[in-house]
């Protein structure tokens, strides 16, 4: 982590047990959850009033996919770790390029996931 | 007539001749007899043994009639009396009985048997077995009605591809009438950039193989494509030589459209069977947080709750589930109470499954609390559940009377984060939990349209 202040995190994930979890697990290893963002409209409206340094985005939310969530990150230059129930090749395009953890996983490995594409 | 051949040209007496005669007769490969006029037998060659099992010796002085089925004889009067006025009657079809009275089909030529002074003095019949060629005939008509019936697409081609048959089904297919394809090349239903398909199918054909249930793309006359299933078989003429091809055709438009389904549903599956995984993980650490000892049957319990969850949303269809429903279900085990001790009231909502969910969580964390420590663990208390809504503002509230006195608790567990973060991160919800000392009060106020996409069934 870096000394001082705390590395802004956004959420998304629909499953409300399962954001909540991850919130606690990633406060817990010192990052400040910006959010739990359970849609897009959500994500995109938590970005917009809050600076994040990071975030993780759930592929799937029901009946949408955080694809607009993705496009708008990269806009930003935010880096992000994508996790998905999904197999690889059925993930949209936007997540080509940002590494995927399949569901479910350790927080160590997200962790470490979200640690790299911050020193990128 | 089949005569015996080698017989010498020399001349003969008239004795001969009739002994010649009666010799080509006996020895025809069709079965000849003569009758006189009332139907008594006078000759019956070898063939008429073999083909109808008595010898001559037997029948000749009988009644023809006694090898005519008793239904057929007014229609053997019939020609008889024809026949004797001089008519002749060209193969005629009909029946015969055997000496073992199965009935075999024949095809019979009558002719009068005249004296030369024209008197006719009896009738012959040639007999014919005809059943080998009336069985052929009737599989051949079987066939074409098979064909014609089929629900699939029948078609034949010569080996250049030109149509040579085109039955109702293909008619169906493809929305051209058999006369709009008869003649025509196959080539016409085939897209442009398909077209070397057609080379393939042929050079197959031609080599004598069979092209099996190839899926490829054809048009309808009306220029839609549709998704077939091809078989290409080819068809040989008596001599073995291909001449042809007979293809049968399927639309499996409806099969291929089921089976992007079958996948769309496997990856939905995959997804959701992982997501479950996660959400089960989720429990078990929020469980041992702060290195707590796994509480195994509390945990059990809880996957009960949410495989609850799971039943309702298949019922319907994976959509919503109604808000009622979930309350009965998630107090399924405490149900005995509900009319009594529980008062449920509220209108019908449809939940999304993610608010299902957190509703439902912490329905089952307020009831497994009430009957330890609250308004369940005695005879005498009371709980009521109530939910309204303004069309913006959705409301619920679990209200625990008359139980053990009740007081604050000193650490916050599961239960406790379940029923107030994540139902507030989870629903943008404002969640209230006091401990008045008549009973736990839990109150959930939160946007509608978080946790229902449907408009409101209000029926208040």
């Amino acid at each position: 982590m870096r000394s001082g202040d705390k590395i802004h995190i956004l959420i998304v994930e629909d499953d409300p047990m399962i954001g909540f979890d991850l919130a606690v697990e990633l406060e817990d290893v010192g990052f400040a959850v910006v959010g739990v963002a359970p849609t897009v409209a959500k994500a995109l409206d938590l970005l917009k009033r809050h600076t994040c340094d990071l975030a993780v985005l759930d592929v799937n939310l029901g009946l949408e996919t955080s694809a607009p969530i993705a496009r708008a990150l990269v806009a930003a230059g935010v880096p992000f770790v994508a996790v998905t129930g999904y197999s690889v090749d059925q993930c949209p395009e936007e997540f080509a390029r940002a590494p995927l953890l399949s569901k479910p996983f350790q927080t160590a490995r997200l962790v470490a996931a979200l640690k790299q594409q911050l020193h990128r | 007539m089949h005569g015996k051949s080698g017989a010498s040209p020399v001349r003969r007496a008239a004795d001969d001749d009739t002994a010649y005669l009666a010799a080509i007769v006996d020895s025809s490969a069709d079965a000849v007899l003569g009758t006189d006029n009332d139907g008594v037998i006078r000759s019956w060659n070898r063939a008429c043994e073999r083909m109808l099992g008595y010898s001559a010796a037997q029948m000749i002085g009988t009644s023809v009639f006694d090898i005519i089925p008793p239904e057929l004889h007014e229609e053997a009067r019939a020609i008889r009396a024809r026949v004797s006025m001089g008519e002749s009657v060209e193969s005629f079809e009909t029946v015969r009985l055997t000496r073992q009275g199965r009935p075999i089909e024949v095809s019979i030529t009558f002719s009068p048997i005249r004296t030369k002074a024209d008197g006719i003095i009896g009738i012959s019949g040639i007999v014919r077995d005809v059943s080998q060629s009336k069985k052929a005939e009737r599989s051949a008509a079987m066939l074409a009605a098979i064909v014609a019936s089929s629900s699939d697409g029948v078609v034949s081609k010569t080996l250049d591809g030109t149509i040579t048959s085109w039955n109702r089904s293909a008619e169906r297919i493809f929305g051209y009438s058999e006369s709009e394809m008869i003649n025509q090349s196959i080539r016409r239903l085939i897209p442009p950039e398909r077209q070397a398909e057609e080379d393939r199918i042929l050079a197959t054909v031609i080599s004598g193989a069979i092209v099996d249930n190839f899926e490829t793309i054809r048009i309808r006359k009306d220029g839609a494509q549709i998704d077939v299933s091809v078989t290409v078989s080819p068809v040989r003429d008596g001599t073995g030589r291909i001449i042809g091809a007979s293809k049968i055709v399927r639309d499996i438009t409806d099969k291929r459209q089921t089976r992007e389904q079958l996948r769309t549903l496997l990856a939905e599956v995959n997804h959701r069977s992982k997501n479950l995984l996660s959400l089960v993980q989720a429990i078990a650490r929020q469980m041992t947080r702060h290195g707590r000892q796994l509480d195994l049957s509390r945990f059990l319990e809880r996957l009960q709750a949410i495989a609850g969850n799971q039943d309702l949303l298949i019922q319907n269809d994976w959509r919503f589930i109604p808000l009622g429903d979930l309350v009965r279900s998630q107090l399924g085990a405490f149900s005995d109470p509900i009319g009594n001790r529980i008062a449920i009231e509220g209108p019908q909502i449809e939940l999304t499954p993610e608010a299902a969910q957190t509703i439902g969580m912490a329905i089952h964390e307020l009831a497994t609390n009430a009957a330890k420590y609250g308004a369940l663990s005695n005879d005498d208390g009371r709980i009521v559940i109530r939910w309204r809504t303004d069309g913006t503002i959705f409301d619920m509230s679990w209200t625990e009377n008359g139980g053990p006195q009740v007081a604050p608790p000193t650490h916050t567990g599961f239960g406790s984060r379940v029923i107030s973060d994540m139902v507030q991160s989870g629903l943008d919800a404002t969640v209230e939990v006091q401990f008045p000392v008549t009973g736990l009060r839990w109150h959930l106020a939160c946007p509608l349209q978080r946790l229902s996409r449907s408009r409101l069934h209000a029926k208040r």
